[in-house]
């Protein structure tokens, strides 16, 4: 660890500007957006006015009536295409559209399809709903006890082992609960010198890709071909097959270039939608969301996390109990796996021995909410890094020494058991600190304008045992595709798995061609979610590069060549067929290993096939007199093991502390009575140039991951962990208050404030 | 959206009959930025849109005045309001406001006359150019008439423009010895609308403050000038601490309401720094000569 293996000025390394930068800015690049298909009608929704209600009719005669309508279509009506029309990743709990019930604000509940997409959207108004409105739960500690219960019966998927204790469990609003033990932590606060104990919370918010959810579906002869902006192609087509009852080969999902996901545009989200449409009406159907409509399809779990330290006199953690609970809203989408996969690292990147952690899936009546751009670490750090800060104060310790202290360090077992690897902790700690020169004298302002410092730091483990397929397809005249169905969302994914095969194979990279995903043609990858491409996609094709590598060597041995050849490829194809034909096609799998946690104690020796690391410095400016915070400098460190292409490695890093700046600062969802009152971009705020800190600096740690391709591991998400506890621990250093809940607005500080300045009066 | 009937008219007389009978269905049209919205998330279904485009080019003219004020037609654009160096010359303040109105794009296409009949109170040229003293021409099948921009807003998103009256200009009366300042307070990304807008406008005399015009907007259900916090400074010396009276009587008498913004109370207590604020920047920016 910590060392770069030496490697020849390669292809692996380069800051190769993207391979399709020209076809976008040019405005070629393909979306599902512009594809119109012969006979192609539009699909617009009508929602639920209702945050829980049971539907007593739908009134759809008036819309079906207007002119140009081709159908207008109900939840039973898809019951004639699939008998039961329930869809999920974790759960079997969203109906294609809504059944029986519905269960949030915005929930679809008809469709009307017309040739016009104005048409349907003028039709849409005319359908009128009743409903027999429930008693609803929007807060997720509510929802542990509340009469309101979101669905009568849980529906575990069966695909997860860790679901099936919850198979037919009745009246609850529990969809998971994650446990973790180790050591005695009772007996650990019982001795401890000091208790520490605070709440957190965040907030609702959403991932507004630019562009928004579009699918399309096309009926065939006996087939359905779906053209959709999905960062989980396989899945769509696994999912689609098993709600037909049909073989996986009878389902085609076709997959673009995307314009943004973060998690959005995962499992199915228009997909079962369309194809039931386009299936009982045999025409293509197209639903294209609106940027207001997508605040009704997923979103980023709203938590709170109750966190408890036991601490020796000499600033030693040694116990720790946290509680979280994460708000899933009306379906579990992939929150179940949000609740046990980052919930086994609430604790903390620290060398705890007594620890217990309970993590709550709960079902609201809010929209769903799933994965965000770090699948729930960025909820979990925000709380664990503000506590450690507070610890910190409360000890008169200062917060890096205090962090040095009980860092958890290579070697050492995690909470789950798993021993740290190729995990750069301490490093990405240290880089951050000494960027902010945080030993030195710093100037604290002066007036109304105090400045502060804050440093954060959070890890996360990779989603695991999942698969992924590589082809690569070396033509005679030695010109090379890459097959494999891993999304290209904007992260770069196309460019970095090039560079893979172009090392791989000692050719440029530029000169590569990579096929977008299409079932038919590229094959199964788990899905682009999580930061796992890199390290899984990149593994397998990193095995399929030298699959092929190594037949083009078999190729000039069974040629009679020598091993070394300077034959050119094209020259061997020649050779061997006897004029330009033929191909080498290497294949990759590649799975990692793993253990399943133990269901009672949440340990596991072999938790995550790697750990990604991110840290946080920043320097604020707030005005005293107003709570205006202003970021001076950001300051992103991560380790992500040796970059495969540094430039886009610093672009995902400053992307995903931007991201997590707006979430920090004043992106929200608010709702009244379930209905999200802030539905667009004219109310809901993300960050734009102007919001930027006055200086970014990223940088990447010197780091090896021994088991990644060329020593690479996942990057995307690292730098969003930090971002929050860093900013509110640099307001708490500036003025002298603590936040605890997100988003940190100007009035939430100016209000801590001024509560300081009544209660140190009444002093 | 449903189809809907575009008109275009080639006058304004023309444009003015084509509005007279005040169908709420019928509406004006020049830029187009804020109906556009309204109309696309379907808060707004016109039956016709009435273009200005067309209608005589002297109402986008931007002119000084004989007695050094300045004239600013109705269909001029935001943007030729930026970069007129008419406009720079005799109300800078105008200039300076527009770096943080919205973004180029749309000051390219947004016009001052729509600006300002749209009534929406997080408009910041409204309270800027009431600041300033400036009056609106009006024209209608009744005639012309002037109003002061500081009594234009009857209510939240309402005017006292009647059917068939179309604004044709903003005039800004001579401004030397003012000077003029505007503070755009913004509680979540930097380019959303305002939680609270400030302007105001000095004069100073004999070392003193001989007038002022203090205007919230934003942060009320329409803009608002604070006559308390114009007394509270008159005839006092320009200092921060005079400065601060006049922030204290804004707090007391300005209605502030809540929204996803922030709080009444919160904007209160930004109008409160602000207004102190928006003056001593007023005060160091110099009078106009």
């Amino acid at each position: 660890m910590n060392l770069v293996t030496p490697m020849p000025a390669g292809q692996v390394g380069r800051s190769i500007p993207r391979l399709e930068a020209r076809l976008k800015v040019t405005g070629r690049a393909e979306y599902v957006h512009n594809i119109v298909a012969p006979g192609m009608l539009y699909a617009k929704v009508f929602r639920s006015t209702v945050a829980h209600g049971r539907i007593l009719s739908i009134d759809t005669s008036a819309a079906a009536g207007m002119k140009g309508v081709h159908a207008v279509v109900i939840g039973e009506d898809i019951r004639a295409i699939v008998p039961d029309p329930y869809y999920g990743p974790a759960f079997h709990d969203q109906p294609v559209l809504a059944l029986d019930k519905v269960r949030y604000v915005g929930e679809a509940v008809a469709v009307v399809l017309a040739e016009d997409p104005y048409v349907a959207a003028a039709a849409v108004q005319l359908i009128s709903a009743e409903y027999e409105e429930l008693e609803s739960v929007f807060d997720e500690v509510e929802a542990m006890t509340s009469k309101a219960v979101v669905h009568e019966v849980l529906r575990p998927a069966g695909t997860f082992p860790d679901l099936k204790h919850l198979v037919g469990r009745r009246d609850t609003n529990v969809a998971l609960d994650y446990q973790l033990r180790r050591g005695d932590v009772d007996a650990a606060f019982a001795s401890a010198d000091h208790v520490f104990e605070h709440e957190f919370h965040t907030q609702q918010v959403m991932h507004t890709p630019l562009e928004p959810m579009v699918s399309l579906a096309v009926p065939g002869d006996d087939a359905l071909t779906v053209h959709t902006a999905s960062q989980s192609p396989s899945f769509v087509r696994i999912e689609i097959a098993r709600l037909l009852g049909w073989p996986e080969n009878r389902v085609r999902v076709k997959v673009p270039f995307l314009g943004g996901g973060f998690g959005a545009k995962l499992y199915i989200k228009l997909e079962a939608l369309v194809s039931c449409l386009a299936l009982l009406v045999r025409q293509p159907v197209k639903l294209s969301l609106s940027m207001e409509e997508q605040f009704y399809t997923i979103t980023k779990h709203a938590t709170t996390f109750r966190i408890k330290s036991a601490v020796t006199s000499d600033g030693r953690v040694s116990g720790r109990r946290c509680e979280v609970y994460w708000n899933g809203g009306a379906y579990a989408d992939i929150g179940p796996r949000v609740t046990q996969k980052s919930g086994f690292t609430a604790s903390g990147p620290y060398d705890i021995e007594n620890i217990s952690i309970d993590s709550y899936a709960l079902y609201t009546n809010r929209p769903p909410a799933g994965a965000l751009r770090g699948f729930g670490i960025p909820q979990l750090v925000w709380a664990y890094e503000s506590h450690t800060d507070l610890i910190a104060r409360g000890l008169g310790i200062d917060a890096l020494e205090f962090r040095r202290k009980n860092i958890l360090r290579e070697g050492r077992p995690h909470a789950t058991g798993t021993v740290m690897k190729d995990a750069a902790i301490v490093q990405v700690l240290d880089h951050v600190a000494d960027r902010l020169d945080w030993s030195k004298p710093f100037d604290r302002g002066s007036g109304t304008i105090r400045r502060g410092r804050g440093i954060a730091i959070g890890f996360k483990a990779s989603i695991s045992p999942t698969t992924s397929m590589a082809m690569v397809n070396i033509a005679a005249d030695g010109s090379t595709n890459l097959y494999m169905s891993t999304v290209d969302m904007g992260q770069g994914s196309d460019t970095a798995m090039a560079q893979i095969v172009a090392e791989t194979l000692g050719i440029e990279t530029e000169a590569i061609k990579v096929v977008s995903p299409d079932t038919d043609v590229t094959p199964y990858d788990m899905a682009t979610l999580g930061s796992r491409s890199t390290f899984h996609m990149g593994n397998a094709v990193k095995l399929a590069a030298d699959h092929a590598r190594d037949q083009l060597a078999e190729m000039a041995r069974s040629l009679g060549l020598p091993t070394d050849t300077n034959y050119a490829v094209k020259d061997l194809f020649k050779k061997k067929y006897g004029m330009q034909a033929g191909n080498i096609i290497g294949v990759g799998s590649f799975i990692p290993t793993y253990t399943s946690p133990d269901l009672a104690t949440g340990l596991s020796d072999n938790v995550t096939p790697f750990w990604m690391i991110g840290g946080t410095g920043v320097e604020v400016e707030v005005d005293t007199e107003t709570g205006h915070v202003r970021i001076l400098r950001l300051v992103n460190a991560a380790d992500l093991g040796r970059p495969l292409n540094p430039k886009i490695v610093e672009t995902q890093l400053s992307g995903a502390a931007l991201m997590q700046l707006g979430f920090t600062l004043f992106e929200n969802m608010e709702l009244d009575g379930g209905q999200v009152t802030n539905a667009s971009f004219a109310d809901y705020k993300i960050p734009g140039i102007h919001d930027l800190p006055g200086v970014i600096e990223n940088d990447i740690v010197d780091a090896h991951q021994a088991t990644g391709p060329y020593g690479a591991k996942g990057v995307g998400e690292s730098a969003t962990f930090g971002v929050s506890p860093a900013i509110a621990n640099a307001i708490h250093d500036a003025v002298g208050v603590r936040l605890t809940e997100l988003p940190l607005t100007p009035e939430s500080v100016f209000r801590a404030m001024q509560a300081a300045k009544h209660s140190s009066r009444k002093d | 959206m449903k189809g809907f009937e575009l008109a275009r008219p080639a006058s304004l007389a023309e444009a003015i009959a084509l509005l007279a009978d005040g169908d709420p269905t019928v509406r004006a049209f020049s830029g187009g930025t804020a109906l556009m919205l309204m109309m696309k998330t379907g808060v707004f279904q016109p039956t016709r849109l009435v273009h200005l485009g067309g209608i005589e080019e002297v109402h986008s003219a931007i002119l000084a005045t004989e007695d050094g004020g300045l004239k600013i037609g109705a269909l001029a654009s935001l943007r030729q309001v930026e970069c007129s160096p008419v406009v720079a010359d005799i109300a800078p303040v105008l200039v300076r406001a527009m770096k943080r109105l919205s973004n180029v794009r749309v000051r390219n296409v947004a016009r001052i006359g729509g600006n300002l009949a749209h009534g929406d109170p997080h408009m910041d040229l409204p309270p800027v150019l009431s600041a300033l003293g400036a009056t609106v021409g009006v024209a209608g099948l009744d005639g012309a008439r002037r109003i002061p921009v500081e009594s234009l807003f009857s209510g939240y998103y309402e005017t006292v423009l009647t059917p068939g009256e179309l604004i044709v200009d903003a005039t800004v009366p001579p401004q030397s010895g003012w000077s003029a300042s505007y503070v755009k307070v913004t509680t979540r990304s930097a380019d959303d609308w305002p939680a609270l807008g400030v302007a105001v406008a000095l004069r100073l005399a004999d070392g003193v403050v001989a007038e002022s015009r203090i205007v919230v907007s934003a942060a009320t259900e329409k803009l608002t000038r604070l006559p308390a916090a114009e007394a509270a400074i008159l005839g006092a010396e320009p200092t921060t601490d005079v400065f601060a009276r006049a922030g204290e009587a804004a707090a007391a008498e300005a209605e502030t309401i809540d929204d996803a913004r922030g709080s009444a109370a919160y904007k209160t207590a930004l109008l409160r720094v602000h207004v102190r604020r928006a003056l001593d920047e007023a005060r160091h920016t110099g009078a106009m000569q």
